[in-house]
């Protein structure tokens, strides 16, 4: 009972924080929207709270999940986890297709719902990526994006507990995915909440398994690992946005030779 | 065309062999041949990996080839102040000196090991976008060794090269959309905004780093 009250009062204050943003883009004038000249930008004045929380996060990344995630290495091969990874993407698969139609993508709908249909079925319920073979490619789309589609701005950095580096908006877009997942609605449904559970720590495992030597480079050679990982995090969800965009946009590196008051 | 006397036909000839070297000759100077831009990265990315890679090289020596290698097809001098950025300004001749070699060891530092621990891969040019009048993006892909299973994953990489002095460098690696000098600015910017705005403290924590010490934690 606890658990379901936390989870609504969770879900509440994301529909908050979304409304809140939602209002917030509307003020937003329209050319600012995909200004992406300085990539790494993102604002952190929460950034003493954040590095608190990011340094928990890593304690409990060495001493958990990181070595979790080695065994689950060793013992696991590598054609295994591929298909456990085929078998979580494509659960999620039906929240990605939602977000293409709402971001007004319906080519990768499309995409999205071939790959479902494909790999559900000759796939053995999502196990083979066959889809794949057929140049249908795998595309992560999730509410944050549409967010960021619909004009919202990232708002500020924060670092979630355990959750990690994400922003307002990507926050917000977390709680409504989270509130639309349909593994999550369909244990809820049948009071089988297990399978959400153990869906949720099969994925995280396999998610921080790929990222095993990703993590360990960054940590040795960053020197602030805290800023080298906001760089990452604004970087790569700005690449992620900027897929649904045509024309991508390239930070200037100026030509010292010619510009010396740079 | 008879109508026209032989030595007009002459004369016409001899300019349009005088011409023709002159408009591709122009071509060669012109910074946008991106085909061209995309043989250099190929060439770039196979020498890398066929000198770098594997085990039967000392570290000694794979640190000196990849130092070779960046000084001769990267704008390191670009690439270590654009790193800096803003502080770069507020920095001392002496400083920036010093910055400029204790970068250099840091990126040989860390690619060094990356590709110690490379071995089989294949290395791919799919493209290439031109993104001003001296960057052209080059998008390639790092392949899995053969033999590994099917759908192992392959790594995107974008070059950004710049065609200057006739020559072109490279002046940024991006990785999955994410930039290595954007991220290393953002990297060394909190160093220094955390060291009181003292370029000393990011020098400092470089000195660390390049002697195999754990950053302090400011």
């Amino acid at each position: 009972m606890v658990k379901c009250f936390l989870e609504q009062k969770v879900l509440k204050l994301g529909l908050i924080l979304c409304l809140c943003i939602s209002v917030s883009a509307c003020t937003t004038p329209h050319t600012e929207r995909f200004a992406y000249t300085a990539p790494e930008e993102i604002s952190d004045p929460l950034e003493t709270v954040n590095r608190a929380v990011f340094g928990f996060n890593n304690v409990v990344d060495i001493i958990v999940l990181e070595p979790v995630a080695k065994v689950y290495h060793v013992i696991i091969p590598r054609p295994v986890r591929n298909s456990i990874q085929n078998f979580m993407r494509n659960l999620r698969t039906p929240l990605y297709i939602a977000n293409n139609t709402l971001q007004g993508d319906f080519k990768g709908a499309g995409t999205g719902l071939a790959r479902f249909a494909i790999n559900s079925t000759i796939g053995i319920g999502g196990l083979f990526d066959i889809a794949k073979k057929q140049g249908l490619e795998f595309e992560k789309e999730d509410f944050g994006q549409t967010l960021a589609l619909w004009g919202v701005n990232n708002g500020f950095y924060i670092v979630l507990p355990i959750l990690g580096p994400s922003s307002l908006r990507d926050a917000s877009g977390l709680a409504v995915d989270i509130y639309a997942d349909p593994v999550r609605l369909y244990a809820s449904n049948t009071d089988e909440d297990w399978i959400y559970y153990t869906r949720n720590i099969i994925e995280g495992v396999d998610t921080r398994e790929r990222l095993l030597e990703t993590v360990s480079d960054l940590r040795e050679n960053s020197l602030d690992y805290y800023a080298a990982v906001r760089s990452i995090y604004a970087q790569r969800r700005s690449s992620l946005i900027q897929d649904n965009v045509s024309n991508s946009h390239y930070y200037i590196i100026p030509d010292y030779d010619e510009e010396d008051d740079y | 065309m008879s109508t026209l006397p032989e030595k007009t036909w002459a004369i016409g000839l001899f300019l349009a062999f005088m011409i023709i070297p002159i408009i591709s000759s122009a071509e060669d100077i012109k910074s946008s041949d991106g085909s061209v831009a995309e043989v250099f990265i190929q060439n770039l990315g196979d020498k890398a990996l066929s000198s770098l890679t594997g085990n039967n090289i000392s570290d000694q020596e794979r640190n000196k080839r990849l130092r070779d290698l960046l000084n001769d097809n990267f704008s390191m001098g670009t690439i270590g102040r654009f790193a800096m950025g803003k502080h770069w300004r507020s920095a001392s001749d002496k400083q920036k000196e010093e910055y400029l070699s204790l970068f250099e060891d840091l990126i040989v530092d860390t690619y060094s090991q990356r590709f110690r621990e490379y071995s089989g891969q294949k290395f791919i040019v799919k493209g290439h976008q031109e993104i001003s009048k001296k960057d052209t993006v080059i998008h390639s892909e790092i392949l899995p060794p053969e033999g590994s299973a099917d759908d192992a994953p392959s790594i995107k990489i974008d070059w950004r090269v710049r065609f200057k002095k006739d020559e072109y460098r490279v002046v940024d690696i991006s990785v999955e959309g994410v930039s290595m000098i954007v991220t290393q600015r953002s990297d060394f910017d909190a160093v220094i905004q955390r060291g009181g705005g003292k370029v000393e403290a990011l020098l400092a924590s470089l000195r660390d780093r390049n002697n195999g010490e754990e950053p302090k934690e400011l």
